[in-house]
């Protein structure tokens, strides 16, 4: 019982012991507030990038893709029919996006043309979420021009004011169709607005309604650029830069059509199925299910990929940052260990003549030891415990804290226009926040082991003559 | 001087704790050795009170460290109660510490981060697991009050050992050293670190206990007034052992 007491009397009155928790409880603190922010950076990231792509992704080999994907999707349904809950082909190329300025000039993108039939890749992902209007409304995706965008071109003013038996009237039309095209394009949101450091807005230099131009290589031997006109109909702003800065979504049969891989009518060639499953279902074991049924159909090579294998390079990136963050601030609380294992020390010689009476009443050696080893677990739990509420408190009022630096500093510490986030993203994961309490004490508790060994092993004659 | 001399006499004492041979060198760094016993025979009666004597250096504080258990001998026997214990193991050393003997330090040696009563109840605390020491707990602050009743202090009771003055915190590690229930009571110089009547009263507690409660009391002390006081004087010189009478020699 006595060692229990002494523990609890030792942490009452020994303030010095309690300044060494702090180094603890800032280590804790901030591993926690780290890795909560992280988290929520990572989870954010990965809807995000989940959105954007479907559970698993069939792709053939050939950017010129494969013609029979209905038979290929009847073979996903055969085989997986249970547990798919949707398919969407899709077209996807490199190209490159000419965006037309009203003072002549014109801006010329590197970007990924996607082919889509926007009801089928609504049902796969999350694409519908990312779809928005200029001011930021999300929109239902579709690539329909509106007629009054036409109308209000200057051959559309032209055209309302000339019958229709007149030889201009044809001519007219065409010039509409060429300021307007018919073909809507949903443009990523990087692609179509300007930043300008310190504005509160985004410029759009591709406004609604304006006309674009997409150059993209047919098929064929010898491949050729292929060029079209699109009307922008919509943004596509996910969140992530990569892909708000490259995406180009385009009607699939328009695309298919222009690459001379289809006949415009529904007929022509994919180069992916974005599959989505049923929530609950297991991912990988369907993709390898679809995998070993597609390497049937070989000499037509397929790849079939989870979103998670898609965008490996970038979640291992991620998971490697935390990783070696986590390292680095475990540091912190190995040398706040350090401090612990110094002021044990200071303690037990401070104590030598307590441990000599404590011997000579009897205590045994392990019982002695068992003071010291409670009093570190008590001063850790302590530690680790005023860190863990200090951590969670500092993630709950992050953003809060943020707005305070800000207004106290002048600066912006998270700009949401880099990071595309309106605050800082925060995730808490109870077992993140279990593992490093735990591996806190543990160090804490590590650190108190030679001095309590010290301690216990005192002989008691000179315990108590020390001076 | 009466009382001990008729204590002497009692028919019914035997032998309580005895030594025989005991050798102890210390040894300071590597090749220095200080032989301090040189063969000490030691014996004491039950319900006697015996004070070792002699100058300083001489031996006494290490052969109550050695029949206290708190040290080993490097050559000789031990026994209580007929039972050799110096070669005991650790465990049962720290038993015998805790149960059969009662401590009192020139020093006090009090525990200062607790209070009187706590440190009255230090060897129950040692001896008690938590679930024992809770479920007895009343009974034994009762005890603890009254051994701290015994020594005149049941108002300190909650006073820290920074709030006692000298004798009152020796008053307090004697009701310690008691309330262990023990066998014998070993004190080193308890008189040492106070005052003439300080000490004085601190000693008659001691003898008046001795008395009462037929406690075996073995007093290391260079002062020969307290010494008088004890039944029997053994005096060392040079590691080795002398006997005399205290009436006699008063």
């Amino acid at each position: 019982m006595y060692k229990y007491l002494l523990c609890w009397r030792y942490l009452k009155t020994r303030y010095i012991a309690l300044a060494s928790v702090i180094s603890v409880m800032l280590g804790v603190a901030t591993m926690i507030v780290v890795n909560s922010v992280m988290a929520g950076f990572a989870h954010t990231m990965r809807d995000r990038l989940h959105g954007i792509l479907a559970d698993i992704v069939v792709e053939s080999y050939d950017l010129d893709g494969f013609w029979n994907w209905k038979e290929v999707q009847d073979m996903i349904q055969q085989e997986c029919g249970d547990l798919v809950e949707a398919t969407a082909p899709t077209m996807e190329t490199f190209g490159l996006l000419k965006i037309y300025l009203p003072d002549g000039q014109a801006i010329t993108r590197q970007v990924m043309v996607i082919g889509i039939r926007p009801e089928d890749r609504a049902k796969t992902g999350d694409f519908v979420e990312f779809v928005q209007d200029d001011k930021g409304q999300k929109v239902e995706p579709s690539f329909k021009v509106p007629d009054a965008w036409k109308n209000n071109s200057p051959a559309g003013h032209l055209l309302a004011e000339t019958p229709k038996d007149d030889p201009l009237h044809d001519i007219l039309r065409q010039q509409a169709t060429e300021q307007v095209p018919d073909h809507g394009a949903i443009v990523g949101y990087a692609l179509a607005t300007i930043h300008r450091p310190g504005a509160t807005s985004d410029d759009f230099i591709a406004p609604p309604g304006s006309k674009v131009a997409l150059v993209y290589p047919q098929a064929g031997r010898k491949p050729q650029a292929a060029y079209d006109d699109y009307t922008v109909v919509g943004y596509f702003k996910s969140g992530m830069s990569e892909y708000d800065s490259m995406h180009v979504y385009v009607p699939l049969e328009r695309l298919q059509f222009m690459r001379m891989l289809g006949d415009g009518k529904g007929a022509g060639a994919v180069n992916q199925i974005q599959v989505q499953v049923k929530p609950g279902v297991d991912i990988n074991e369907v993709a390898n299910r679809l995998q070993r049924v597609l390497d049937g159909r070989r000499p037509l090579y397929f790849r079939v990929a989870t979103w998670e294998q898609k965008q490996g390079p970038l979640l291992e990136a991620v998971k490697i940052e935390q990783f070696i963050l986590n390292v680095l601030l475990f540091l912190i609380i190995a040398v706040a260990g350090f401090g612990i294992l110094a002021i044990f020390s200071m303690i037990v010689v401070e104590k030598t003549r307590d441990i000599g009476v404590l011997k000579s009443l009897g205590a045994s050696t392990g019982g002695v030891r068992g003071i010291f080893l409670s009093y570190g677990l008590a001063l850790s739990i302590v530690g680790c415990g005023a860190g863990m509420i200090e951590g969670l408190l500092i993630v709950h009022y992050l953003n809060d804290i943020e707005k305070l630096i800000n207004s106290l500093t002048g600066t912006r510490v998270f700009n949401p226009d880099i990071y595309y986030f309106s605050e800082i993203p925060t995730l808490v994961e109870p077992m993140t926040v279990f593992g490093i309490v735990v591996g806190a004490i543990l160090i804490a508790v590590t650190a108190s082991i030679w001095p309590a060994h010290r301690a216990s092993k005192l002989h008691p004659v000179q315990a108590l003559r020390f001076e | 001087m009466i009382l001990p001399m008729i204590r002497k006499g009692l028919p019914q004492m035997k032998t309580h704790l005895n030594a025989i041979g005991l050798k102890k060198t210390y040894h300071k760094g590597r090749s220095l050795e200080v032989p301090v016993l040189h063969g000490v025979d030691f014996s004491i009666e039950r319900g006697e009170m015996v004070a070792i004597v002699g100058a300083s250096g001489s031996g006494k504080s290490t052969l109550l460290h050695l029949l206290g258990l708190l040290d080993g001998p490097d050559a000789g026997e031990i026994h209580l109660n007929g039972q050799r214990i110096d070669n005991l193991p650790d465990r049962r050393r720290d038993h015998l510490r805790n149960e059969a003997f009662g401590f009192v330090f020139q020093s006090y040696h009090l525990m200062p981060e607790l209070t009187a009563l706590e440190n009255v109840l230090m060897p129950h605390l040692i001896r008690l697991s938590p679930w024992k020491w809770f479920s007895e707990k009343r009974k034994l602050k009762r005890e603890g009050m009254m051994w701290l009743e015994r020594v005149g202090l049941e108002k300190r009771a909650r006073h820290k050992p920074s709030e006692l003055s000298g004798g009152e915190m020796q008053r307090t590690a004697i009701a310690r050293a008691l309330s262990g229930n023990p066998q014998l009571i070993l004190a080193d110089e308890p008189t040492g670190n106070l005052d003439a009547e300080t000490g004085q009263s601190v000693m008659k507690l001691l003898r008046d206990l001795n008395l009462e409660q037929s406690m075996t009391m073995i007093v290391v002390t260079h002062d020969l007034n307290v010494a008088r006081q004890a039944d029997r004087v053994v005096r060392l010189n040079q590691g080795l052992v002398e006997t005399y009478n205290p009436v006699l020699a008063a």
